[in-house]
């Protein structure tokens, strides 16, 4: 079967909705589906894409980024002291002030003085982690609500809307009708659930929400189409060609993490003010680390990050809303694999025909079996996911060629 | 360009002295020299990596001082370095233009860097798609590449530092008819080699340098290859000398249908069978890349493989690396940095890798007899170090693999597996290994020898194989075996029996 680009771009996108559908009404269960779980979901989806995003510009320039948690923590915390102090805007922006002064210590530790990178990015999430309880002594503990281990709660938070005339968002003061939730609710096969999902992307965002997944193109065009973006993947793919051609590849070190950096505090503050409004110890709960995970799954780009960043926040966003729905989830992987099955026929690979029905059959057993599934298991999909993918793509993954080798200026001659 | 008294020293050592040579705008001006000459220390001087202690550099008739390749690029001197300086993933576009973009406010206008580029690629005379990452390309034509990324940088004066050193025969004339192109177009070309017949065809004026100085500057029509060689040594030369040996009727090594694959590619080795003989040194020629590495490494033990393999009749198919060595299989690394040696380690420690168990008792290493046996392979190999106590890596690179094939040879080996045995070595040190080599041999020893100097190949090999993705596509003896025979073979133009 070969069809166009845009052809096969549709399929991807209209037949997991198709099947989502069909499990929609064959089990009567519609968390899959419904505008409250793409709504949780994309609000969980966001720190893990903005970490993935700070994965992929630090790696892009040439460094490795453990530290990315960490980054994430300072950004929490100064997310957090910042809107308690100054509002929630001023708030985002201290955390990513925050976010960027820990991409500026691992800089000048791996790029200055050459500290293996890996060491250097353990120590500033344990430097984070410690070195916030600090600082909350200093600034938090004896304020109303404040403590060793939390910020005092916010007064105002960053403002959220509805996207006029497709869901009711409000124009000029007039409230424009509300067309996508008037579809979901009618439950139609394929139009109620791709109302339900474009519902639940457009109503009730926060500005926060949106400056995140707008990181995504804008991280795409300053890193392809930019003259900075080029030479900053040529430092991470080639730096003594590089410097041999005049780019300063240390220079650019710097500002790939310190663009890391910014992105990781700026997760850290979407947690601390626009999904709570406090800060909190522990806030990031290892996204840090889930992030780098979507960056590897995501082959580097920003779309494939995006697309990591989507599995673990749906899989979260079903948990948390539709905890029921969640065996149905097994009945969509069952149905998916019978498609995959029936497409290895037709294209006679026979290798994966074989899997795919392996897996479907699984699957299905598991819909059939299990009443209640456990939340340790539910937890751990996106992470299975993820190591599917590194099993099946990793002979097509291309990271960037020199990702963690430290290097030295005119030490290639 | 004119050069004047260039001296350059570096602690140690005076890599250049009083170098003066003139060259003439739209003409390919050749220099040569033995490895370790000073050529590449004149070339960076050229190109402004290092400054030079004394002397002048001129473009134009006015003097330059060049602190950084910048300088030198403004100048219009561009350089083609011997090991290519590209990013794999990066297309050939982005290669080519990265440090000098064309772009408004900071956003690359590819389309106008494609024109340009195509342009370029016209007057020199080649195709390429410029959207392909450079990982997918052929070693000719990223050559083509780096020269396309010289020339968009608008330069006059071209720097080839070993170009062909890379390429097969025929890669070779096409990269000649480029230069010529250029040339003709009013470029100018230095050319760095050592690769006599190949400057001889191509250039307009010949420098030689040896010892960091210049010899004196010949047109091609007044020297011969002989004199020429003279020249660059300043003696006699040292040849592959002709062969006196009979090779015997015991099979040392036998290989059959020995296979390499990889999940997901073609396979690395594809059915290879051969036999080396008592005495007898076989050849494997083939562009790098077409799995000499993996052959060598399946012999050894490091790579799955299915097919058998025997030493002295012994099945070692299933063997261990250590097992293959104790059955007489001795190994000279591709790279002897990677593999040969522990550069921070010292060299008699280097050297007991590979015989700890005979130089050690209920697990404790006899250090003395391990230094003196150092000293034996220092001594008998020609190694310059002060003793065998310093690192590994404060050696030059011919001391280094003089190391190398000396703690192999000294292990007494029944077969050889000799990979690119003088890659990089000079002219002295590579006649020792060969005498090394050849004296072994005829004491019995069976050699696979892999090399990409076919003067190497041909001149020592009783019988030569061809290896072309995988499999052996060719068997020749050596003087059947010109180098463009072999490069038909080597480039899959042309299957043998």
């Amino acid at each position: 079967m070969k069809l166009s680009r845009r052809a096969r771009l549709l399929v991807l996108f209209a037949v997991p909705i198709a099947l989502m559908s069909i499990v929609r009404l064959w089990s009567g269960e519609d968390g899959l589906t419904s505008s409250d779980t793409i709504g949780a979901s994309l609000r969980l989806s966001v720190p893990i894409l903005l970490a993935g995003l700070a994965g992929l510009w630090a790696e892009r320039c040439g460094v490795l980024n453990i530290g990315i948690e960490g980054m994430m923590i300072f950004g929490t915390w100064f997310g957090g002291w910042g809107a308690w102090q100054f509002g929630p805007w001023l708030g985002l922006a201290f955390a990513v002030l925050g976010g960027m002064l820990g991409g500026l210590i691992h800089a000048i530790a791996t790029v200055r003085f050459n500290v293996d990178q890996i060491i250097s990015g353990v120590v500033l999430n344990l430097l984070a982690f410690f070195g916030v309880r600090y600082m909350s002594d200093l600034a938090f503990v004896g304020q109303p609500g404040g403590g060793v281990s939390q910020s005092p709660p916010q007064t105002s938070a960053i403002p959220r809307f509805d996207v006029p005339f497709i869901s009711g968002g409000d124009l000029f003061g007039w409230k424009s009708p509300n067309v996508l939730l008037s579809l979901e609710d009618s439950g139609w096969f394929f139009i109620g659930d791709l109302a339900g999902i474009l519902y639940g992307l457009t109503n009730n965002l926060s500005w926060g929400t949106v400056i995140g997944v707008a990181a995504v193109p804008a991280t795409f065009w300053i890193l392809w189409r930019t003259r900075l973006g080029l030479r900053l993947r040529s430092s991470g793919e080639s730096p003594t060609a590089a410097e041999t051609l005049g780019v300063n590849v240390i220079r650019l070190r710097y500002v790939g993490l310190l663009v890391s950096g910014g992105l990781a505090g700026y997760a850290g503050g979407i947690l601390a003010i626009v999904a709570s409004s406090y800060y909190r110890q522990g806030q990031t709960a290892g996204r840090g680390y889930i992030g780098l995970a979507t960056m590897i799954f995501g082959n580097w780009r920003p779309i494939g990050v995006l697309g990591g960043a989507s599995l673990f926040g749906y899989t979260e966003g079903v948990k948390l809303v539709a905890n029921d729905a969640i065996s149905t989830l097994f009945l969509f992987v069952a149905l998916a694999a019978v498609l995959l099955a029936v497409m290895a026929v037709v294209n006679r690979t026979t290798t994966r025909g074989i899997v795919a029905v392996f897996v479907s059959v699984i699957a299905a057993y598991a819909y059939l079996a299990i009443e209640d599934v456990p939340q340790s298991l539910t937890q751990s999909l996106p992470y299975l996911a993820t190591l599917i993918v590194l099993a099946t793509a990793s002979q097509r993954l291309r990271p960037p060629a020199m990702a963690g080798v430290p290097y030295r200026r005119g030490e290639s001659h | 360009m004119e050069l004047r008294n260039i001296s350059k020293g570096f602690p140690g050592v005076i890599a250049n002295r009083d170098i003066s040579m003139s060259v003439e705008r739209g003409t390919i001006h050749a220099i040569v020299g033995e490895n370790g000459a000073g050529k590449s220390t004149l070339m960076k001087t050229l190109y402004g990596l290092h400054r030079p202690d004394s002397g002048t550099v001129a473009v134009h008739g006015q003097v330059v001082d060049f602190r950084s390749p910048s300088d030198a690029i403004e100048a219009g001197i561009g350089m083609v370095h011997q090991h290519f300086m590209l990013a794999d993933n990066l297309t050939v576009l982005e290669n080519i233009i990265l440090g000098a973009e064309p772009a408004k406010a900071g956003v690359i206008n590819a389309r106008e860097a494609g024109r340009k580029i195509a342009e370029l690629a016209k007057s020199l005379g080649v195709e390429i798609d410029v959207n392909s990452p450079v990982a997918e390309l052929g070693v000719g034509q990223r050559q083509r590449v780096e020269i396309l990324k010289v020339l968009y940088r608008g330069a006059k004066t071209l720097i080839l530092d070993e170009p062909t050193a890379v390429l097969v025969p025929q890669e070779v004339d096409e990269l000649f008819d480029n230069l010529r192109r250029l040339v003709a177009a009013g470029t100018t070309v230095l050319f760095i080699s050592h690769k006599l017949d190949e400057v001889l065809a191509v250039s307009n004026r010949i420098t030689v340098i040896r010892q960091g100085t210049t010899v004196g500057t010949v047109t091609p029509a007044e020297v011969t290859r002989r004199q020429l060689a003279e020249m660059m040594v300043g003696s006699d030369l040292p040849q592959p000398a002709p062969r006196t040996t009979q090779v015997r009727e015991q099979v040392r090594l036998e290989v059959k249908n020995l296979t390499v694959a990889r999940v997901g590619q073609r396979d690395l080795v594809r059915d290879v069978s051969l036999a080396v003989r008592s005495g007898e040194i076989l050849g494997v020629a083939g562009v790098e890349g077409n799995g000499q590495f993996e052959l060598c490494s399946a012999l050894l033990g490091r790579e799955h493989s299915t097919g058998t393999v025997a030493i002295d009749g012994n099945d070692v198919s299933r063997a261990s690396v250590r097992e293959r060595m104790n059955a007489g299989l001795a190994y000279v690394p591709f790279d002897r940095q990677r593999e040969g040696l522990m550069l921070t380690s010292s060299l008699w420690e280097n050297n007991l890798l590979g015989q700890e168990e005979k130089f050690t008792k209920f697990g404790f290493v006899n250090v003395g007899a391990a230094r003196a046996a150092c000293r034996t392979v220092i001594k008998r190999f020609g190694v310059l170090t002060p003793s065998e106590e310093v690192p590994a890596f404060a050696l030059s690179g011919g001391n280094q693999q003089k190391l190398v094939v000396g703690r192999t040879m000294s292990m007494n080996p029944a077969v050889l597996l000799a990979a690119h045995p003088t890659r990089g070595i000079d002219v002295g040190a590579q006649a020792a290994v060969w005498e090394e080599v050849r004296q072994a041999r005829d004491a019995g020893l069976a050699v696979l020898l892999v090399s990409a100097d076919l003067d190497e190949l041909l001149g020592l090999s009783d019988r030569v194989i061809v290896m072309f993705e995988g499999a052996i596509v060719a068997e020749l003896l050596p003087r059947e075996a010109t180098p463009e025979l072999l490069g038909t073979y080597m480039t899959g133009a042309k299957v043998g029996s």
